[in-house]
C-alpha cells in the first residue's frame, strides 16, 4: 500500500468562549485551559485579547491561527490610532475582523470569534463569526467546544425579539450586570460538566502536596466586563479533570 | 491567474502622508493561497472545517409596481442551527438588494465589495450604477474565482434609469436576467407557490403577500429555512422593508388552529 | 428446552452477518455509529497483603461526557476483580461472561476461583476475535497461589489478547500519567494504607493529566478472604457553581382541557374453566 504523509496544518485546542450584551455593559468570558487531543497544554492560557479600548475578542480553536490573528489585528489598530488619532469603535472592529479573516478564505484561520464590546452609543454589543469572516450582531453568543451545550441554554434564558421582526421589537438582553455574570458561571460551570475540552480554580486542598497543588492551579474561568466605568476582570475556578 | 482584490484595499490609506509607514503592512492584500501540492484536496478539507452555512429560501421577482425581494433568516451547519437571525437581504444602496445563498461569508463579504464598487461608480460617473452593470460586476469577480471553491447564488434586485431590473448571479459563473428567481435549498418548496400565485399585474399588498407565503411554505417543508420571513419591495424611490415575521407565528395565519372534532372513545373488539 | 424461535447462531457468541456489507458501506463513506468509550485510567498494584485496583469514573463519547460516575471496577469473582478500559459494551460483556464462567467452574469444582483461570478465560475470548472485541484489562486477585495481577489487552499490542503479569499496572488513555506516579513511588511490601494512597494518587493523576478521565475515584481492596471495595472513595470534582437565585423557564406547555376515558373492561371471567396444561 502506498504511504502517504497525513500531515494537517491545523490543530483544535479546543476552548469555549461566551459573551452577552446588555443595556450599558458587556460580558465576554471563556476558560483558560489550552489542549490537543486527549492532553492538557496549559491550565492557564487566555483565549480573551483586548483589541481597542472599548472591543474585546474571545477565541478558541486553533491558537498559532489565534494568536497571528490577533496579531494582525493589533497591527492594524496601531495603524489606525496613528492615523485618527482615536480609537476604534466595536462595530469598525467587527468589520476589520471580518475582512480579515475573508482575506484567508482559500486557507482560512482556524478561529472561532466572538467580539464583545460597547458601541458608540456605550450600549453593549456582541458580534459572532464563523471562520471565514460571516459576521452578525446578535444580542449574546458562544463559540468553540461548549458552544453547542451552552447555546441552548442561553437562548432559553435570553431570546429576545428577532432583530428582523417589523415592527420591530424591543430586543434588550433584561439581565442586569451582576445576574450576567451569574449566567455566564452557571454556563460554565455546567459546560466543564459535560465537555473534556473545557475546564478551568482549583476547589479542594486536602490530598496532595505544596508541588502537586502548584501544577494545578489555573483551569480557571476568566470573564472581562466592559461598562461605563471602564474594563474589569475577574476569574472563578473550574474543574480540573 | 489574475485575482480582483480591488475592493479589499483600504481606500483611506492611499496617498496619505503615511505612505512609508504603511510599506510595512500590505495595503492591498490578495487572497492567500496555501502552499499545497493538491490544492482541491486541501479545499475540501479546509471547507469541511470551516462549514459555511447552507440551507435558505430566497426568492425575488418583478411585478408591475417594482421588485418583491423576500428571504428567511435561518444558518445551519450540518443538523447545527448556527443562527435564526441572519440578515441575507442585504442592502447594497439605497436603490439595489442582494440576497444570500450559500456560503454566508462569500456572501456578505462580496455584496459588502460590490456595495464599494457602486459606490465607487456613482462618485466616478456623477449617477447611479445600473442593475445590469452591478450584476455584472459581481459575475466577474466570482467567475475570476470560479473552480476554488466559492459558494454564492445571489439574486441583484433593483431599481435603475430603465426601471426594474432583477438579475440571478452564481459562483459558478452564471448570470441570468429574469422576471422570478427563487435560490437556495427551500427554493422548489418557493417556485411551486410562487409561480402559481404569480401574475404582472399584481398590487404591492398582492405581492408582498404572495412572497411572504412563498417563504413560509419553503420554511414549513424545508428543514434547513427558518427563522424570520422578512419582505422587501423595490420601487422608483428605492427598497422599503414591507414586513418581518417570524414564520411559526405565521403558521398559525396560514393554518388556523380549530377545535379538534369529538375524540374517540375507546372501541370495544370483539374477543376472538 | 424448546428450539429458541429467535435466530441466534448455534454456538452463541457474536454474528458476523453484516460484516461484509458494513465494510462496502464504510468504504462508501458511510460514517459507523459510535460507541461509548471509556478514555479511562485504570491501575493495579500488589501490595503486602494483596492486590488494589484503582479507577476513575469518566465514560466519554467523542468531547462529550457520557456518564459522569460509571463503574470501571467489574466484579468477577468473590476474590477477584477486574478493570475495565476500551469499548464500555465490550468490557461489561467480557468480564459479565467470564465471570459466569468462573461461576460454573467454581459450581464443579467447590474450590475458590484463581485468577489466572480469569485470565486464561479472557485472553481466549479475545484472541478468537482477534481485536474486534476492544477491551483492555487489569485483571487483580487474591487465591490459593497468592496475589496476582494481570493485564489483558489486545489493543496496539499484536496478536490480540495478549497478557501480562506485573507487580503494578496502568491502562487506558491514562495510563502514562498514572503510570509515572507509579514508577517514582511504587516499592515491594507496600502497607495497605499506603496502596491505597498510592493507587489514588495515581488515579488522580490520570482524572486531571489526561482528558478522557475524569470525575471521582474508585478503589477495590483484595487480600486474603476479603474483598474491599471502595465505590467513589475520592470526589475531587464537585460542581464549581451554583447560583444561589436559580433559573426559571418561562414559557411552560399549558394543559388546555383534560378528559379521561376510562378503559372497557374485554376480559371475561368464567368460573371452573379448563385446567391449565401442562
Amino acid at each position: 500500500m502506498k504511504q502517504q504523509a497525513n500531515w494537517s496544518p491545523y490543530d483544535n485546542n479546543g476552548g469555549t468562549c461566551v459573551a452577552i450584551a446588555g443595556a450599558d455593559y458587556c460580558v465576554v468570558a471563556s476558560d483558560t485551559r489550552m489542549s490537543t487531543g486527549y492532553s492538557i497544554l496549559t491550565r492557564d492560557y487566555s483565549k480573551i485579547c483586548q483589541l481597542a479600548e472599548k472591543s474585546v475578542m474571545a477565541s478558541s480553536g486553533f491558537q498559532a491561527d489565534v494568536r497571528a490573528l490577533q496579531k494582525v489585528l493589533a497591527a492594524r489598530h496601531a495603524i489606525y490610532q496613528h492615523q485618527h488619532n482615536k480609537q476604534m469603535s466595536c462595530p469598525a472592529m467587527a468589520q476589520l475582523l471580518s475582512n480579515t479573516l475573508y482575506y484567508k478564505r482559500f486557507f482560512p484561520y482556524y478561529a472561532f470569534n466572538v467580539l464583545g464590546g460597547l458601541d458608540s452609543e456605550g450600549k453593549g454589543c456582541v458580534f459572532t463569526y464563523d471562520a471565514v469572516g460571516s459576521y452578525e450582531r446578535v444580542g449574546y453568543s458562544s463559540q468553540g467546544s461548549g458552544s453547542t451545550l451552552i447555546m441552548p441554554f442561553l437562548d432559553n434564558q435570553l431570546k429576545s425579539p428577532s432583530p428582523l421582526l417589523l415592527p420591530a421589537q424591543d430586543a434588550v438582553t433584561p439581565l442586569s450586570e451582576s445576574e450576567a455574570i451569574d449566567l455566564v458561571k452557571t454556563c460554565f460551570a455546567s459546560a466543564t460538566e459535560r465537555d473534556i475540552y473545557t475546564a478551568a480554580k482549583y476547589p479542594y486542598f486536602t490530598l496532595f502536596s505544596e508541588h502537586v497543588r502548584h501544577v494545578l492551579q489555573g483551569d480557571k474561568l476568566e470573564i472581562v466586563v466592559l461598562n461605563v466605568s471602564g474594563i474589569r476582570r475577574e476569574y472563578m475556578e473550574l474543574r480540573k479533570d | 491567474m489574475k485575482f480582483d482584490a480591488s475592493g479589499l484595499e483600504s481606500h483611506v490609506l492611499r496617498g496619505g502622508v503615511s505612505d512609508d509607514l504603511l510599506s510595512v503592512f500590505p495595503t492591498a492584500p490578495s487572497f492567500e493561497i496555501p502552499g499545497a501540492t493538491d490544492f482541491d484536496g486541501f479545499q475540501k478539507e479546509a471547507i469541511q472545517m470551516v462549514k459555511p452555512a447552507k440551507g435558505t429560501t430566497t426568492l425575488a421577482f418583478i411585478f408591475k409596481d417594482g421588485v418583491m425581494v423576500a428571504a428567511d433568516s435561518r444558518a445551519s451547519m450540518g443538523g447545527y442551527i448556527s443562527s435564526q437571525s441572519v440578515k441575507k437581504i442585504i442592502e447594497i444602496n439605497p436603490y439595489m438588494l442582494g440576497t444570500m445563498a450559500g456560503g454566508a461569508a462569500d456572501c456578505q463579504f462580496w455584496h459588502r465589495n460590490l456595495g464599494i464598487k457602486c459606490r465607487l461608480h456613482e462618485l466616478a460617473n456623477k449617477r447611479r450604477i445600473s442593475v445590469t452593470g452591478a450584476s455584472k460586476l459581481l459575475a466577474n469577480i466570482l467567475y475570476s474565482y470560479r473552480g476554488m471553491g466559492l459558494s454564492v447564488g445571489t439574486m441583484i434586485a433593483g431599481w435603475d434609469e430603465t426601471g426594474p431590473g432583477l438579475y440571478y448571479v452564481d459562483s459558478e459563473g452564471g448570470r441570468l436576467k429574469g422576471m422570478r428567481f427563487s435560490v437556495g435549498s427551500g427554493s422548489p418548496y418557493a417556485y411551486g407557490v410562487l409561480d402559481s400565485g404569480y401574475r404582472y399585474d399584481m398590487s404591492v399588498e398582492e405581492a408582498a403577500e404572495l412572497a411572504r407565503r412563498a417563504i413560509y411554505h419553503a420554511t414549513f417543508r424545508d428543514g434547513a429555512s427558518g427563522g424570520v420571513a422578512s419582505v422587501y419591495h423595490v420601487g422608483p424611490n428605492g427598497w422599503k422593508k414591507l414586513s418581518g415575521d417570524d414564520v411559526a407565528e405565521l403558521h398559525y395565519n396560514y393554518y388556523p388552529v380549530e377545535a379538534t372534532v369529538v375524540e374517540h372513545e375507546m372501541a370495544e373488539t370483539s374477543t376472538a | 428446552m424448546g428450539t429458541a424461535a429467535v435466530d441466534v447462531p448455534m454456538k452463541g457468541g457474536f454474528s458476523f452477518d453484516h460484516c461484509r456489507r458494513n465494510e462496502m458501506l464504510s468504504n462508501k463513506g458511510l460514517k459507523p455509529p459510535s460507541f461509548l468509550k471509556t478514555g479511562t485510567t485504570i491501575v493495579g498494584l500488589i501490595f503486602q497483603d494483596g492486590v488494589i485496583l484503582g479507577a476513575d469514573t469518566r465514560a466519554t463519547e467523542g468531547p462529550i461526557v457520557a456518564d459522569k460516575n460509571c463503574e470501571k471496577i467489574h466484579y468477577m469473582a468473590p476474590n477477584i476483580y477486574c478493570c475495565g478500559a476500551g469499548t464500555a459494551a465490550d468490557t461489561e460483556a467480557v468480564t459479565d461472561m467470564v465471570s459466569s464462567q468462573l461461576q460454573l467452574h467454581r459450581y464443579h469444582t467447590s474450590r475458590e476461583s484463581r485468577v489466572v483461570t480469569a485470565l486464561s478465560l479472557l485472553k481466549s475470548h479475545l484472541f478468537s476475535y482477534q481485536g474486534h472485541v476492544s477491551a483492555a484489562l487489569v485483571l487483580g486477585g487474591v487465591d490459593v497461589t497468592g496475589p496476582h495481577l494481570h493485564t489483558v489487552s489486545d489493543l496496539y499490542i499484536y496478536p490480540h489478547g495478549s497478557t501480562d503479569t506485573l507487580p503494578f499496572a496502568t491502562m487506558g488513555s491514562g495510563s502514562l500519567a498514572a503510570m509515572a506516579v507509579f514508577e517514582s513511588k511504587y516499592h515491594e511490601g507496600l502497607a495497605r494504607d499506603e496502596g491505597i494512597k498510592l493507587v489514588t494518587e495515581a488515579i488522580c493523576s490520570g482524572i486531571f493529566n489526561d482528558l478522557g478521565s475524569g470525575s471521582n475515584v474508585d478503589v477495590c481492596v483484595i487480600t486474603k478472604g476479603q474483598t474491599e471495595y471502595l465505590r467513589n472513595l475520592q470526589t475531587p470534582n464537585p460542581r464549581t457553581y451554583v447560583n444561589e437565585r436559580g433559573y426559571s423557564f418561562s414559557k411552560k406547555t399549558e394543559v388546555l382541557s383534560t378528559k379521561i376515558t376510562p378503559l372497557k373492561e374485554l376480559v371475561e371471567v368464567i368460573e371452573g374453566g379448563d385446567a391449565m396444561e401442562e
